[in-house]
């Protein structure tokens, strides 16, 4: 699915334990990003994950433009890694985050690859505390391709466009 | 009120009034981004007659376009009518720019064109064009611009030094020219200005700095270039006269391509073209030094790949956009992996410039309440040491400063250029 029809995408009928599976899931995800715990938030992308946080909509080849983030599966290993250090000054200590998920559509639906990709708007609230204590907020849509591996559900993509993503950007050192 | 820059500014030391005084800052506005030379874009982000850009020179709002004759014009951003704003996007293109608020017309050129309900009006339209750069050059598809109009020529602003800067930049590219059209990436930070050409020109702060960064990319090239210790490493730190300055990596990379982080098996047509076009002695010797890492007074950064505009907002805050260089006749896999390595680098989410920025955010709340020095008890208070490497740096007979990478040569050369410009525009 593209950018453009993930945009103009009707939700898909799927059951009410999947539905139910997969809110589970971004709420996971979301906790995990919130409370700066790296490895067990790595533990829920498969080996082929793409993380990207384009700059303006994702209406563009993110191969041949530049991102804020454009993370292939090695690139986000060497995030976490160094995230991991302990002397990522920019999340030393990491910021106090809550986020907010809301508007949960599921866009398309394949029960029987177990694939499912997943749109939301949240918005976060982030108190940068590494250089003074200044209350940040990052509202946006993010989208999901979530693949059932070894029964339980991983995501393959996640997209983030933030509602600010065409002007500059505070430091966005943690997993937005 | 003009401030006293010599009580604030000494050759190895000056002080930490110049980051938080809002006098400073309106008089920097004037001095150094109104009256010299300040780098404003690259042609080819407007390779078309009717494209344009909005940017800023220093805070004063303006439209980066090419006519339909294809020269480039740096105009106010401002309706010459009422001063409405006439461009609310990053880019666009047309024939012409029309204000919303009563619909006069500008040609690309500045020009007023056309003034609607035009009985009333009884002034010569030549008279009322848009306000706009009083100097506009280029240099290798660089622009620049000076909104005063009596800055001297562009080649006596940027000097040998900025010269050989951009040209060790562009000469890498199979054609001579590059492309910076991938993109602009903003990085805000609560910080001067002054922080950027300082930070990014420091070669003594990466292994406490970007420890994180080193230890997670154990490939990277500023582990031979800027690591390993004051008597193994052999970079420099080079004044280059001007205010322009860099750190000059070229006797420690290890291996030749370092900087592009492959082999020449991976980029073989890339070191063929490069050799045809310089002959097989200049093209090793550049596929082995790679693009710069310095900055060209008072705001652009060539750092390797990447290229970076220092856009002052207020005395306490400032925009680090950066885009990449991309070259002209190669493979569009080896463009895709510069684009990969400077998000990597640069950027709000990269691995090294969000480290820089909170050190630049912590020195800013760190110069607070700090008021200029007066006689008395508080004159030995609130300065910051640039004395690092005094002894050991040698004066070229062309007259660059050379230091050990490690030492502040870099930022002293800035700061005495700072100075030179805020005293003689006074």
């Amino acid at each position: 699915m593209s950018a453009t029809e993930l945009a103009t995408g009707r939700p898909q009928p799927i059951s009410e334990a999947t539905r139910r599976e997969i809110e589970a899931f971004l709420y996971l995800e979301a906790r995990l990003a919130d409370e700066s715990r790296y490895a067990d938030w790595e533990a829920l992308v498969t080996d082929d994950m793409h993380y990207w946080v384009p700059k303006g909509a994702a209406d563009y080849d993110p191969a041949e433009r530049l991102s804020y983030v454009n993370d292939n599966r090695a690139r986000l290993a060497t995030r976490i890694r160094q995230l991991r250090t302990g002397l990522r000054h920019a999340q030393t200590p990491p910021s106090p985050m809550r986020r907010l998920i809301s508007n949960i559509e599921v866009l398309a639906a394949d029960d029987v690859a177990g694939t499912y990709t997943v749109a939301s708007n949240f918005v976060l609230y982030e108190l940068a505390v590494q250089a003074g204590a200044t209350l940040r907020v990052w509202p946006g849509r993010a989208t999901h391709r979530l693949r059932r591996v070894d029964s339980e559900l991983r995501m393959s993509e996640k997209i983030v466009e933030l509602v600010t993503a065409s002007q500059p950007q505070w430091n966005m050192a943690f997993l937005i | 009120m003009n401030n006293n820059y010599a009580t604030l500014i000494r050759e190895d030391r000056v002080h930490g009034s110049l980051y938080t005084d809002s006098q400073v800052f309106a008089e920097e506005m004037d001095r150094i981004f109104r009256r010299g030379w300040v780098f404003v874009g690259h042609d080819s982000e407007i390779p078309e007659p009717g494209e344009w850009v909005t940017r800023r020179v220093g805070i004063e709002p303006v439209i980066m376009v090419r006519d339909r004759g294809g020269a480039i014009h740096v105009l106010a951003n401002r309706c010459a009518h009422r001063g409405n704003t006439l461009c609310w996007q990053e880019r666009g293109r047309g024939n012409s720019f029309q204000c919303i608020y009563h619909g006069w017309t500008f040609g690309l050129d500045g020009s007023l064109r056309a003034v609607s309900h035009k009985a009333g009006f009884d002034r010569d339209r030549a008279d009322l064009p848009l306000d706009r750069a009083g100097q506009v050059d280029l240099y290798r598809g660089f622009v620049f611009a000076n909104m005063s109009g009596d800055a001297g020529s562009l080649a006596d602003h940027l000097g040998a030094g900025g010269r050989d800067l951009i040209d060790r930049l562009c000469d890498l590219s199979p054609t001579g020219r590059i492309r910076l059209d991938a993109g602009w990436i903003g990085h805000r930070i609560d910080s001067n200005w002054k922080m950027w050409p300082e930070s990014d020109s420091d070669g003594y702060h990466l292994d406490f700095v970007h420890a994180s960064m080193l230890r997670a990319q154990p490939d990277n090239y500023y582990h031979d270039t800027v690591i390993g210790g004051e008597s193994a490493n052999i970079s420099r730190a080079v004044d280059h006269g001007g205010g322009h300055n860099e750190l000059d990596l070229r006797p420690s990379y290890a291996r030749e391509l370092a900087w592009l982080g492959v082999t020449r098996e991976k980029v073989g047509a890339y070191c063929e073209a490069l050799t045809a076009r310089h002959g097989k002695e200049r093209a090793d010797r550049l596929l082995w030094d790679g693009p710069p890492h310095g900055f060209i007074f008072p705001n652009l950064f060539l750092g390797e790949v990447n290229v970076a505009r220092v856009d002052p907002l207020d005395v306490g805050a400032v925009v680090h956009a950066h885009t990449v260089m991309q070259l002209e006749g190669v493979d569009p896999a080896l463009n895709r992996r510069l684009l990969r390595q400077s998000e990597a680098a640069l950027g709000p989410a990269s691995f090294i410039v969000p480290d820089d920025a909170i050190i630049a955010e912590r020195m800013q709340v760190g110069f607070h309440g700090v008021r200029p020095p007066v006689d008395g008890a508080n004159a030995r208070d609130g300065w910051i040491d640039l004395s690092r490497g005094r002894a050991r740096e040698r004066r070229e007979a062309d007259g660059r400063r050379i230091g050990h990478i490690s030492d502040e040569v870099t930022n002293r050369g800035f700061w005495h250029h700072y100075r030179h410009v805020m005293e003689s525009r006074a």
